[in-house]
């Protein structure tokens, strides 16, 4: 009697390193990771479609998160929104260094729109999360 | 209706980014993005029904 032992390797190819780069461009500017590597289309509709729910969230009266306690709860709870809105990459980094969104004032909460507004932000950032790990993959070699 | 039309702008881009990012041919990210978006808007509208009723 004959024991056969199968043994089996699993190759793990890591990524390029220009891969992580197209991902940390993609993250930054929405649409650019697509973009620099000739995806125009694909750029065009993620792109759009991250910047039209960022713009169209702070017109709506929303307003971004940042790490800092309001006072009645910890900081803390404003971590995981904040990572939300951390997505939409140099849309969050420019509204933080202008000082525009963050505002969470009693005129704009009055708004019927106010939560739809914070909603859209949140989205505005997931989505380019989605769009940042496809770019990375599609620079990887892991998709067409 | 300015509340619909908000949720329904929010499916759309939902869709749109779902379509884009998770098939691989032009047809299946069609109906992949057109099934995303009929799915946010029928469960936001059930849920807005069931939350009606909940004091």
């Amino acid at each position: 009697m004959v024991l056969a032992k199968a043994t089996e390797v699993v190759l793990v190819e890591r990524p390029p390193s220009r891969a992580w780069l197209v991902g940390l461009i993609a993250w930054l500017v929405p649409g650019a990771g697509h973009a620099m590597q000739g995806r125009w289309i694909r750029a065009a509709i993620l792109g759009g479609a991250v910047y039209t729910a960022f713009i169209s969230g702070l017109a709506m009266g929303g307003h971004l998160f940042i790490l800092k306690s309001d006072g009645q709860s910890s900081a803390l709870y404003q971590l995981p929104p904040m990572i939300a809105n951390l997505g939409a990459g140099l849309l969050y980094l420019i509204c933080w260094f202008l000082d525009t969104g963050f505002a969470d004032d009693a005129v704009n909460a009055a708004r019927a729109t106010y939560e739809y507004g914070n909603t859209f932000l949140l989205i505005a950032g997931l989505l380019n999360y989605l769009a940042m790990l496809d770019a990375f993959d599609i620079a990887a070699g892991r998709k067409e | 209706m300015r509340h619909f039309l908000v949720m329904t702008a929010f499916a759309v881009l939902a869709a749109v980014v779902f379509g884009t990012v998770a098939k691989e041919t032009k047809s299946d990210r069609l109906s992949y993005g057109l099934k995303v978006f009929l799915e946010f808007l029928i469960i936001g509208l059930a849920l807005a029904w069931v939350l009606y009723f909940i004091p």
